[in-house]
């Protein structure tokens, strides 16, 4: 029964595996935005010195007007007017990035100074970690205006990644529905830092792009699915050979044909797979779990406390709802029983059990000091009796039995 | 951590100081200038287009400068959060057994959210859930959908309203308990249940009735009344309340009483203690939540917060494990038990554990722990192992007896 004080130790370091994703997305969001603030200057730069000396040649040369100069001059002018506008609301969103960074590292410092599991601070932090969770759980299910709600009731805005899940579920949602638009809109932004994912997104959004072209079964459609495979998709020949085959071989079957891997081809589910494809991309490019972590925590949370006594069939005498002097034990409790179920239990060596134990006749073990107390204040007990609280019956004190484990 | 803090100052503060746009529109203003100039002196053009270039290209310059800078400490940035999470994969999912239980974690959820209070989210949760399932059976059923969608709703009706309605007077009371100071609807409701609290030895009925009692004797409502007023109502609630009490806590209501007599000097008395206890009203919430709780078959804490705590402090163990079983190649050979034993704080340890001090194994429905006549406890398996059948030294005394003298013990 010693609770041994390494137990209660909160190392802070390790306790952070959970929460990587939590500095780790934004800063991806950071990085992305600079990436795009970069391409932005540098294609203006391309632009503008060039024509610039054009422009000044030209004039050099006297092959061009005044007239002409200027129009040059003011192309060039709004251009930049357009980078200046785009670089402005780039910043903004940087600054918002950045500052919610802030606060999240700021929320992970706290942790630090916590030192004991114990600590009312920890389980105040700890309850703030679940309410992420959940937000996170939701967002990820497609619950969103729960998760907004319970985000902003808790006030945890800046800690879960609202914007970031809603843009997700909508582009998965519009494959869902099979629109490709959204997703190719996407992976154009995402260009850079797609070409290290292995995943193939682009080629698969474009080969299904084909495929619907070819599904109208239209001789007019078939030529300008063949261009658009000649764009789109020989470009990866040395990557994707197989199926750039078969989506040439697609063209010599119909839309009903019963001849794999074509029928599979012309599956309405080959959009849930785009979609999830899509989903599992995104995720990966972030730096998100591909599991919900609320599962992750949960399901090492629920061996770690479940007892070979949670799914007995007989009740346990230390942990029941029977008695006030025991608490109800959360893997019993009618929320997570069922989940638990399946689960492996936690591993112990050494028994735990209440001091100084005592057995009723009837198999019954309990530690003496609670049962008396506990029959003490049960009112229909007579003086020299005591009540078993799991099972109701009544022994006289003399029946109880000391029992020894080790 | 420090190491984080630090980059990402240094990052906000370069980002912040960023120069680039001001250098944009550095850029516009030369190129207006010249195309004015231009336009007023068309003979100078060439100088000045000349000139133009070379300050155009230096504010390009300059804005790549800056990105460069910016650049350089986003990377020291990552840098450090490579550092932080060196060694700390994200989770891996191999073993994950939820997935398929969806809808069970959904309704622990909606029923933590429940418990929490927060009836709004809850209703917003449950409401989508039931448009995503009725989307669902739609897509699935097609055109059967609609006599389907009645039944799928109630299959594993996420909290049922009866669990919602309970937990709504839960708040109820408790809401009147600390922000009105009424207990009146507590003492109701431990009145209706008082047969079921009396089985658990519950003294919540007493204890609140007490709060009461010592509640008007300081005045009641308005605290600022006249003592000898409170008094009297706190003795006229004593007379017509407490008699029920009598024969269970004589003791107590005796004190009760007692205390009159030292009403004006109250502060001295052996009798402080009940009278002014700051944190009594937050002591008899709490056993009120945890009563109710378990009248529910819930436990008083919300499970998903311990669980998901728990599964916080495991991790590092689990990851751990799972790292070095990789790395040796080998699988747990027992599918139901977690093959380390994981340090959780003692708070989290709610049922006794018995481990066969014999076999080291923990005791199961099927492998039960047996009592021998001497008091020691050993797992029947060892028990069947030892004795073969016949007469057997208890491993632990000198005691000899015949396994059919063992009995079965619950623990």
């Amino acid at each position: 029964m010693a609770a041994d004080l390494t137990s209660t130790k909160l190392n802070a370091e390790n306790h952070l595996l959970l929460d990587q994703p939590l500095l780790r997305l934004p800063h991806e969001l950071a990085r992305k935005n600079f990436k795009s603030v970069q391409r932005f200057v540098e294609r203006e730069r391309e632009y503008v010195l060039p024509a610039l000396k054009e422009t000044n040649n030209a004039l050099q040369s006297n092959d061009q007007t005044l007239d002409q100069t200027l129009a040059a001059l003011d192309a060039m002018i709004s251009r930049m007017q357009c980078l200046k506008r785009k670089m402005e609301t780039l910043h903004q969103e940087e600054k918002m990035i950045h500052s919610q960074s802030r606060k999240r590292i700021k929320h992970l410092e706290t942790l630090h100074q916590i030192h004991s599991l114990a600590d009312v601070k920890y389980d105040q932090w700890a309850r703030v970690r679940l309410d992420r969770l959940v937000v996170d759980h939701m967002l990820r299910s497609g619950y969103t205006d729960s998760a907004r709600q319970l985000a902003q009731e808790k006030d945890i805005e800046d800690l879960v990644d609202l914007n970031v899940f809603v843009q997700c579920q909508r582009i998965s949602e519009s494959l869902r529905h099979g629109e490709t638009k959204d997703a190719l809109q996407w992976c154009n932004e995402n260009k850079a830092a797609l070409k290290k994912s292995q995943h193939n997104l682009e080629f698969e959004l474009r080969l299904q792009q084909y495929i619907e072209m070819v599904r109208t079964g239209d001789k007019g459609r078939f030529v300008e699915a063949m261009a658009h495979a000649k764009r789109f998709l020989a470009p990866s020949i040395d990557l994707q050979s197989t199926e750039i085959h078969r989506a040439a071989g697609l063209l010599a079957f119909p839309r009903d044909t019963k001849a794999e891997p074509y029928k599979s081809m012309y599956a309405p589910n080959r959009w849930t797979y785009l979609s999830d494809l899509f989903v599992r991309t995104h995720h990966e490019l972030l730096s998100l779990p591909s599991q919900p972590l609320l599962h992750i925590a949960l399901s090492a949370g629920l061996s770690a406390l479940k007892t070979p006594s949670c799914h007995s069939a007989y009740t346990s005498s230390s942990s029941n709802s029977l008695s006030t002097t025991t608490s109800v034990c959360p893997i019993c409790s009618t929320e997570l029983h069922e989940l638990a179920r399946n689960m492996p239990y936690a591993h112990h060596t050494k028994s735990y059990v209440e001091s100084d134990p005592i057995v009723l006749p009837n198999g019954r073990v309990y530690g003496q000091q609670r049962l008396l107390e506990m029959s003490s204040k049960v009112g229909c007990v007579d003086a020299g009796k005591v009540k078993d609280p799991t099972t109701g019956e009544v022994f006289e004190k003399g029946e109880m039995k000391k029992v020894y484990i080790m | 951590m420090d190491l984080v803090q630090k980059e990402h100052e240094r990052l906000s503060k370069k980002i912040k100081a960023s120069q680039s746009i001001n250098n944009v529109q550095i850029t516009i203003d030369s190129l207006q200038a010249a195309r004015d100039a231009i336009a007023s002196d068309p003979s100078q053009a060439s100088i000045t287009l000349a000139k133009l270039q070379s300050s155009v290209k230096s504010s390009f310059d300059s804005i790549n400068d800056s990105l460069k800078e910016t650049h350089s400490s986003l990377n020291k940035y990552s840098k450090s959060l490579d550092k932080l999470f060196k060694d700390k994969p994200l989770p891996s999912t191999e073993h994950d057994a939820l997935s398929s239980q969806e809808h069970l974690i959904n309704r622990a959820i909606a029923m933590h959210l429940l418990r929490e209070g927060q009836f709004a989210v809850a209703a917003t949760f449950l409401s989508e859930m039931a448009k995503k399932k009725a989307m669902e059976s739609q897509q699935q059923a097609g055109s059967s959908a609609s006599e389907n969608a009645a039944t799928l709703l109630d299959i594993d009706e996420v909290p049922s309203n009866e669990v919602r309605k309970q937990f709504a007077t839960m708040y109820y009371i408790l809401h009147e308990m600390k922000e009105n100071n009424n207990l009146l609807p507590a003492i109701q409701w431990s009145r209706d249940n008082s047969e079921a609290l009396e089985a658990r030895g519950s003294n919540l009925e007493f204890e609140l009735c007490r709060l009461q009692f010592v509640w008007l004797f300081h005045g009641g409502p308005d605290r600022q009344g006249p003592i000898p007023t409170g008094r009297q109502v706190a003795l006229e609630y004593a007379r017509r309340e407490f008699q029920t009490f009598l024969p269970r806590y004589l003791r107590e209501v005796q004190q009760l009483m007692g205390a009159m007599a030292f009403c004006p000097n109250l502060q001295d008395s052996p009798y402080r203690v009940i009278f002014n206890n700051p944190s009594a009203w937050e002591d008899v919430a709490h056993s009120f939540t945890r009563e109710f709780c378990s009248l529910l078959g819930l436990s008083a804490d919300s499970p998903l917060y311990v669980a998901a705590t728990a599964g916080a402090i495991a991790l590092p163990t689990l990851l751990k494990l799972q790292t070095i079983m990789k790395a040796k190649r080998t699988e747990w050979t027992t599918e139901n038990e977690l093959p380390v034993e994981i340090p959780l704080p003692p708070s989290y340890l709610f049922h006794s554990i018995f481990v066969c001090p014999v076999s080291k194994e923990q005791t199961t429905d099927e492998n039960p722990p047996m009592m021998m006549p001497c008091g020691h406890v050993i797992a029947e398996e060892s028990l069947k192992r030892l004795c073969k059948g016949s007469r057997f030294k208890c491993p632990y005394c000198p005691n000899e007896s015949h396994p059919r003298e063992a009995k079965k013990v619950f623990l």
